[in-house]
């Protein structure tokens, strides 16, 4: 067997090629492990703009994005295994050893880290209790994306949409270009689920309309899909009799939500937050299984690809310089109450000399709030917001090291809203 | 009683109910119910009434339900004469686990076996949309054909599994009682169903010992009935391996073939009709399933009804696999007169839990949409068994129809009027158990009647062993990287859910019993039943079946004509198609 890596980057869209890349200029020895074909992960079928804003102050393509990764992944000739699946993964005492099969056959590697980078899978018609029968014709948006962007195939005529959240939304578009009707976009919710500038730039740009606190009941057709029932829904999302309504279409689009992909984490018995439904990780990335890192949507869904990159490049920055013995420092728990849907990293490394990178989502939309992080009582980082919207993921820096962060020290976060103000 | 007074008696309680709505004839060969009613419990309750345990005579339900018109059968809807005057000596109506495994015993006979299914594929009805449960028989009487075939069938299945190279495991069956007073009575239960009934695996197991095998169920239950006899296995790769099995030894099975009708003169079945051709069987068997009784109408010997009894199961993430690990449920004191056991959980011999099934009575022999209700009512019952069932782990639900006739009972025997036919009919739960043991009988029923026309010899080259598609994932490393070495395509992983590889779907798209549609391969390797449901293989997938046999992705359907995925190419994808040949 070969001498072992440093760093093992599983999964290779743009949050496990930042991961990787960095890792490689830290002088690590590194391995990336991409279950496809091709590098890009989901970007590849991304073919919309709007990628990179932040990161480049450019609108790119999805495949524009991920080729800026790519170019300088090759030239730094990292080692990297595509069509390659991880079947395995066991702890050793000086690591880990991952079993992966390919057309080659099953081979096995040493590793000394594993940055988890496998992005996130998307909810489907079952898990948000669609019912009736089961034609064809039912897709998750991904996958007709998918069918559209990479295999050059219609998979609609005409379609009804379920849920706003940002792929379901670029789908009205793609498809309304290819030639189908978007007969609406219906969300459970009173508010949409995505970005506001996808809802201006896919749906009122092409006249298709957005029906909220709607959903769609129950599904029809015997081969292929013929019709869905819709109702609009009460305060707590309950269909309201007497209020379905029967539209004709030969598909229906499920955008429901995104699930981070952890199956490898939990073999790992890597320990989970409810909130993000990915891993609890220190400011470093690293989970709780010392060794072990996370980033990109598999940590957490990202509503934008600048910060699955960038917190790709903190995993894989902090997995190169990983030293096994000086792991025994204990990280700080952030505690967000309940104004936060969840703050990512949700642990703070006492010893962090750095400014710290932070993720955080608002449970609900608010006015004039101001986000307010205090250690032992004292604020130590405010930060004034005019709008924060539960679908729009906010990043923030804060300086640690000055606040004399101790072991038994207590973070707690929130947002503060403006007296009145809602 | 004489058929007089009984239709006397009949008659009388059917007054006391419905008036003069509804009346009871008692005919030679059944006891036909007719008359008006207005509502569908109503008319499988007026025939319950009517039946008469022990009788040979069943009930025939001719009710007509006011103002609606009957769903027909869904056929296919194009035809050819791939058929056409074919003569086999034996014709299978029906690709469910019955008409397989019939098909696969009559396979160690020299004979010319044709067996049709209506579907896409083989178990796509009640044997596709099965719990999976091969019943120890502890709940069944004395005396029914289902205590006897289920007693046999569920000692088979080792043997069976193992020729036919389909998982089965023994994991044992709990049936819990949660009022310690109840022990004396269930006491004496479980001896008259040990020595009586000779389920003598049947056992009580005090809480303790129950808590050592099943840790998670509710700590309430104080004692349960135990029977290690019961097994899972997957009812659609059995019904496949069957299926696949006979076709190895000779038979022929042809998919999307409907029965359309029969000519039938002097009590003999003379032709079939089929969308595909007409074809001139010497014998006809019945296991037509939830239609079995319009196949009996069609050849002149209805003599009992089928009234359709959907259920509907959950199936959980692997995930909450640990909480029950044989098969679990909970006896209460209710009254159910659903004639199920209210179902229970099952540890699917995939890892899954399978929590179900309900049961209600339906007209509709084919309507298998679902309802939030059901999966509510079984997960409100099965939360007695275990606690931590949750539905948040729910990845999928599936109803089924099962063809249950007003005794209760399946019919298995030869047709009455009709001379060249045998019924299987009637084969709900627990059928899949029986069915192994059903077929060896009906294999000698129709042998035993062709042989008054003709010599039946033996079929020498029957090959009782097939082989199924390899499980790269169950496999030792060594092994899977030899294989994967000999065919490549083995070390590309397509479902990333249940880790299956080109090289098993496109074995699959080789077997002997091919069925390249989505649904198809779902059934025989699962990419599609993981917990992405097929998000991210299905493109895959056609890919691979397109690829394969050569067609346009839009050929490639989910499960048969009309369930076409795509339409064709987008705008640009033909251009460039055209241009440079490429498949982008």
């Amino acid at each position: 067997m070969e001498r072992p890596y440093d760093v093992t980057v599983i999964g290779g869209g743009p949050g496990g090629l930042a991961a990787a890349l960095k890792a490689d200029e830290a002088g690590a020895h590194v391995l990336l492990i991409e279950r496809e074909a091709r590098l890009g992960g989901i970007l590849k079928q991304c073919i919309h703009d709007g990628f990179g804003l932040i990161r480049y102050g450019e609108r790119l393509s999805g495949p524009e994005y991920v080729e800026r990764f790519t170019d300088s992944f090759r030239q730094r000739t990292i080692a990297c295994l595509l069509q390659t699946f991880v079947t395995a993964i066991d702890q050793r005492k000086d690591g880990f050893l991952l079993t992966v099969v390919n057309a080659h056959g099953v081979m096995e590697y040493r590793t000394k880290t594993i940055v988890l980078a496998t992005g996130c899978r998307e909810r489907t018609a079952r898990q948000v209790a669609i019912h009736g029968t089961r034609p064809a014709g039912i897709f998750t948006a991904g996958t007709a994306q998918h069918l559209v962007n990479l295999s050059g195939q219609m998979p609609t005529k005409r379609c009804v949409i379920l849920g706003s959240g940002d792929i379901g939304l670029i789908m009205a578009r793609r498809l309304t270009l290819e030639g189908a009707e978007v007969a609406g976009v219906y969300e459970v919710k009173p508010e949409p689920s995505g970005l506001r500038r996808n809802i201006a730039q896919c749906l009122e740009d092409y006249d298709i309309p957005l029906h909220l606190s709607q959903t769609v009941t129950r599904v029809f057709g015997d081969s292929r899909l013929e019709a869905v029932e819709v109702a609009r829904v009460d305060s707590s999302m309950r269909p309201v009799p007497g209020t379905e309504k029967i539209i004709g279409c030969d598909a229906l689009i499920l955008s429901v939500g995104l699930i981070p992909e952890n199956e490898i984490a939990e073999t790992l018995k890597v320990p989970m937050d409810r909130g993000t439904k990915g891993p609890v990780c220190n400011s470093d990335f690293m989970t709780c299984v010392p060794g072990v890192f996370s980033c990109g949507n598999a940590l957490h869904v990202s509503d934008l690809v600048d910060y699955v990159s960038e917190s790709g490049e903190l995993a894989g920055a902090a997995a190169a310089c990983y030293r096994p013995e000086a792991d025994c420092k204990e990280d700080v728990p952030l505690l967000p109450d309940g104004s936060l849907q969840y703050i990512v990293p949700q642990k703070i490394n006492v010893h962090d000399g750095k400014e710290t990178v932070l993720y955080f989502r608002s449970r609900e939309t608010v006015t004039d709030g101001t986000f307010v992080i205090e250690v032992d009582g004292k604020e130590l980082f405010v930060k004034h917001y005019r709008n924060l919207r539960p679908p729009e993921m906010e990043r923030i820096k804060v300086d640690f090291s000055g606040s004399g962060l101790r072991e038994d020290a207590r973070i707690t976060v929130r947002i503060r809203q403006k007296e009145g103000a809602r | 009683m004489n058929g007089d007074s009984l239709e006397r008696k009949l008659n009388k309680k059917l007054q006391k109910h419905y008036g003069t709505a509804v009346r009871a004839r008692i005919g030679q060969d059944a006891i036909r119910v007719s008359g008006t009613l207005s509502s569908w419990t109503d008319i499988v309750a007026a025939c319950s009434m009517c039946v008469q345990k022990g009788s040979h005579l069943h009930v025939v339900n001719d009710i007509v339900l006011d103002g609606v018109a009957m769903p027909k059968m869904r056929e296919p809807s194009w035809s050819d004469e791939k058929l056409e005057g074919r003569r086999p000596d034996v014709l299978v109506i029906g690709g469910g686990i019955s008409g397989a495994s019939i098909a696969r015993e009559l396979s160690k006979w020299k004979l010319d076996i044709l067996l049709v299914e209506k579907e896409a594929d083989l178990a796509v009805q009640a044997s596709g949309r099965n719990d999976g449960e091969v019943h120890p028989g502890v709940d069944l009487n004395k005396g029914t054909l289902k205590q006897h075939y289920v007693l046999l069938g569920n000692k088979m299945y080792g043997k069976i599994c193992r020729e036919l190279d389909v998982p089965f495991e023994r994991c044992g069956q709990y049936v819990g009682f949660t009022r310690w007073w109840m022990y004396p009575a269930v006491l004496a239960y479980v001896w008259h169903r040990k020595f009586i009934c000779k389920v003598t695996d049947t056992v009580i197991l005090g809480r303790k010992e129950l808590r050592r095998k099943e840790k998670e169920l509710n700590p309430k239950i104080y004692f349960a009935m135990y029977n290690p006899s019961a097994g899972c296995v997957c009812p659609y790769g059995l019904t496949i391996a069957y299926g696949e099995n006979a076709a190895e030894n000779g038979a022929q099975i042809s998919l999307n073939t409907a029965v359309l009708g029969m000519e039938v003169k002097e009590g003999q079945i003379e032709s079939v009709q089929t969308n595909r051709g007409r074809v001139y069987p010497a014998i006809v068997i019945n296991a037509a399933g939830t239609f079995a009784e319009d196949i009996a109408a069609m050849a002149d010997d209805r003599f009992y009804s089928i009234h359709p009894r959907k259920g509907t199961n959950s199936i959980l993430d692997k995930k909450a696999g640990h909480i029950v690990k044989g098969i679990a449920s909970v006896k209460t004191l209710k009254h159910n007169p659903a004639h199920t056991k209210g179902g229970g959980i099952l540890h699917t011999v995939h890892g899954n839990l399978l929590v179900g099934p309900n049961a209600e009575e339906t007209y509709e022999k084919e309507n298998f949409a679902t309802r939030q209700e059901s999966i509510d009512a079984v997960f409100a019952k099965q939360k007695m068994t275990a606690g931590r069932l949750d539905k948040k782990d729910i990845i999928t639900y599936f109803t089924g129809v099962r063809p249950a006739t007003y005794e209760e009972d399946f019919i298995i025997e030869k047709g009455r009027r009709t001379q060249n036919l045998i019924h299987c009919a009637g084969i709900q739960s627990p059928g899949l158990t029986a069915a192994p043991a059903a077929a060896l009988d009906v294999e000698k029923m129709a042998v035993e009647e062709l042989r008054k026309k003709r010599a039946v010899e033996q079929n020498d080259a029957f090959n009782p062993i097939r082989k199924g598609i390899p499980v790269l994932k169950d496999m030792p490393k060594e092994e899977r990287d030899r294989m994967i070495r000999k065919n490549p395509d083995y070390g590309i992983i397509v479902c990333r859910c249940e880790e299956i590889s080109k090289g098993e779907i496109l074995d699959a798209l080789k077997s002997p019993v091919a069925v390249p549609t989505v649904d198809g391969i779902k059934k025989r390797l699962r990419p599609g039943m993981g917990r992405c449901q097929g998000g991210f293989c299905l493109p895959l997938v056609m890919d691979i079946i397109s690829e394969y046999l050569q067609l346009p992705p839009e050929d490639v359907t989910k499960a048969g004509a009309g369930s076409a995925i795509t339409y064709g190419r987008t705008k640009g994808a033909g251009q460039r198609r055209r241009d440079d040949g490429e498949t982008i």
